[in-house]
């Protein structure tokens, strides 16, 4: 019984990284930008959410969206007035552009906020199926990861501008050639990258302490799950998550818990040397 | 042929000037007399420990604000206003030791402080070592910071042993049936010390210590490691971190419904953000601190009692302060009281007088051991009730007994 547990934790554990991941994931596959705002903006969403909640009662639930639509225009101003001057360069520059930029709104952070570990206490309570518990917040948040992804896929697939992200991501000169607004579509995939961001950190606000000293953290997770997963792909965020949520929690089980995070990190390796285009990653995105 | 026979000399010579000169300036401001007294501060203002050191920022203030409303320092027959050097080293082990090297090369300090926590301490303890500058320690509490034989090292927190020897003794006796332990810690120098002295004082004491192991720095989830204490059903869960960590956990331990009579998280319940980010989870929780803001402490310092600072700290905080906040308060009220009994600003004669040094401060009684830790006393146990912190131990400040912790 004890694994299915243990599996269960796996999953909801996975969700959570999906949904850390797949914002930037996005961001990294369209616009070769790795966006090292991504752990912060994750961050503010957070705060966003507390303060919501500790301020006027808003459920995290419902401050969602409202959020993830203040990270969207953040991104947007971001990536409009800073980003788009660099995107042809190599990607060692926008890198450094965005390391910069997250000193900046990390720091602000701490002096506007402070480090103080702050959660919303809401306990949503938990499911139990035989002698298995799960908490609810972790199902909202797997069921958030999932409607994510799909949204996403969606979006991509069907709407003119999801349409016109894969064609930049494809190839760039052929897409502008055909008349794209090249920038548009940066600023908003950029944008969106940093919607998803806000919309995970009003989740992660009901679940962990929300401190700014977990940005490198969750971004450092981000990455791990990218590579894991496969750029280029939306799915692939989720696939990453998922796989490192299952390999943390039974690797911390059978190991212990000061191996489980090394046990992932190995796997890492392993997958790289042996597919780098991660597991349901494109060829051209390694 | 002239140049080369004559170049060594001129070399030399130019070298004796410079140095002379850089001597200069070396004696210089020391050989004129001092009207202040510069004391150096690294403090971790961003970065990962931002809170921590945004902590020991306002209780120097407080500390800076009362001795220089009162005229400043007694020395010898003067009175020197004191001068606190501040900066920030951003959580970042390097810089503090760069910047304890600035503060007191450029910036020609007395004295200096020590940042949060056991490993920046020992870097700065370190450096200040080299140069002979007594440097105060106010949130360092692992012994091996205060083993390396450093004799300008003060620390005012107390041995990590005694925080868990009196619990071990304590709790046992008070819940019927408690016999088997699990023990979960960071993998970090002072909550790795509290985990390991937990399953000393818990074998000690005979116990059976059902699960121990440690948890890597940057863990995001304890779901595994949870779930395996359910399976060995221990009446006595001890996990030790920092808050996030803590907050993390016990939110996780309610996810998978474990729960045992008796919880202790170390040094969780000793903030206030704790409790703030459990809410009704932090109910019943069990922790020790090296102080708490219900002591009674009368004393001849700066802030005279425990109740005063505590009002003062409250009054412009707007939140009741923690041991970090009274610590690195009484590092400085140590460091004052034995200036004053030194009657100079001679840091050797300041060291030795710290050495010496037998107190009661609106912290508690202060007496360095020959290590430079200050000595074991009773340290209060605690048990989150109705969200206030409650004094279970020592019996002179003691407000309820243990009780066990509420269902879920």
């Amino acid at each position: 019984m004890i694994y299915f547990q243990v599996l269960v934790n796996g999953l909801t554990l996975g969700a959570l990284y999906a949904c850390l991941a797949v914002g930037f994931s996005l961001v990294w596959g369209v616009l070769n930008v790795i966006n090292m705002l991504h752990g912060s903006l994750i961050i503010l969403g957070g705060y966003l959410t507390f303060f919501a909640w500790l301020n006027w009662k808003v459920h995290p639930l419902l401050a969602l969206l409202p959020v993830a639509a203040l990270t969207f225009l953040l991104g947007w101003v971001i990536q409009a007035t800073m980003i788009n001057r660099l995107v042809r360069q190599p990607v060692l520059t926008t890198l450094t552009v965005t390391f910069g930029l997250d000193l900046i709104l990390y720091n602000a952070m701490n002096v506007v906020f402070e480090a103080t570990p702050r959660r919303v206490t809401l306990d949503l309570g938990t499911l139990l199926l035989g002698e298995v518990v799960v908490a609810w917040d972790r199902i909202v948040a797997f069921a958030l990861a999932l409607g994510l992804t799909l949204l996403l896929y969606g979006v991509m697939r069907t709407s003119r501008a999801g349409r016109a992200i894969v064609a930049v991501r494809m190839d760039r000169d052929a897409a502008e050639l055909m008349g794209i607004r090249i920038d548009r579509v940066y600023a908003m995939t950029f944008a969106i990258g940093a919607a998803l961001a806000g919309a995970c950190g009003a989740l992660l606000a009901m679940v962990f302490p929300i401190t700014t000293n977990l940005s490198g953290l969750l971004l450092g997770k981000a990455f791990v799950v990218c590579v894991i997963g496969g750029l280029g792909t939306v799915p692939g965020a989720l696939a990453g998550g998922i796989a490192l949520g299952l390999i943390e929690s039974f690797a911390g089980h059978w190991f212990g818990p000061q191996n489980a995070v090394l046990i992932g990190f190995l796997l890492m390796l392993v997958l790289l040397m042996t597919r780098p285009t991660g597991l349901l990653g494109r060829r051209g995105y390694e | 042929m002239e140049t080369p026979t004559l170049k060594p000399p001129r070399l030399l010579a130019r070298l004796a000037q410079a140095a002379a000169l850089c001597l200069g300036l070396a004696i210089g401001p020391a050989a004129l007399a001092q009207d202040v007294v510069r004391i150096g501060a690294p403090l971790a203002l961003t970065g990962g420990l931002a809170d921590e050191g945004k902590k020991q920022e306002v209780a120097y203030d407080m500390w800076l604000k009362r001795v220089n409303a009162a005229g400043g320092i007694a020395v010898g027959n003067r009175k020197l206003r004191v001068e606190l050097i501040k900066y920030d080293y951003q959580s970042d082990e390097k810089r503090a030791q760069q910047i304890a090297e600035r503060l007191i090369t450029q910036d020609k300090v007395d004295f200096l402080t020590s940042p949060f926590g056991s490993g920046h301490t020992k870097v700065v303890a370190g450096v200040a070592e080299r140069y002979g500058v007594p440097v105060m320690a106010s949130v360092a509490s692992s012994e091996s910071v205060f083993n390396q034989g450093y004799q300008y090292l003060f620390g005012t927190l107390a041995p990590n042993g005694g925080i868990v020897q009196n619990m071990a003794a304590m709790f046992p006796k008070q819940i019927t049936g408690l016999k088997r332990i699990a023990i979960l810690g960071r993998e970090d120098v002072f909550p790795r010390a509290m985990a390991a002295e937990m399953k000393k004082a818990a074998e000690a004491v005979g116990l059976e210590v059902v699960y121990s192991d440690f948890y890597p720095v940057g863990t995001l989830d304890h779901a595994s490691a949870l779930s395996r204490i359910k399976a060995a059903a221990p009446q006595w869960i001890y996990i030790t971190g920092y808050t996030q960590d803590l907050i993390l956990a016990r939110k996780q331990m309610a996810d998978i419904k474990l729960t045992a009579p008796v919880v202790t998280m170390i040094t969780g319940p000793a903030y206030r953000e704790f409790v703030d980010g459990l809410g009704k989870l932090a109910e019943g929780v069990t922790s020790a601190s090296w102080w708490h803001h219900s002591l009674t402490y009368k004393s001849d310092d700066v802030f005279g009692s425990t109740e005063a600072f505590y009002k003062e700290f409250v009054a412009r905080e707007k939140k009741d302060p923690d041991y970090v906040h009274a610590s690195a308060a009484a590092a400085l009220v140590a460091l004052q009281k034995a200036i004053e009994r030194a009657g100079t600003l001679d840091r050797a004669k300041v060291r030795d007088a710290l050495a010496r040094l037998d107190i009661l401060t609106f912290y508690g009684p202060i007496r360095f051991g020959a290590n430079g830790m200050n000595g074991g006393r009773d340290l209060p146990i605690v048990q989150v009730r109705d969200g206030k912190v409650v004094p279970l131990f020592p019996e002179a400040i003691k407000a309820g007994t243990l009780v066990p912790m509420p269902a879920q």
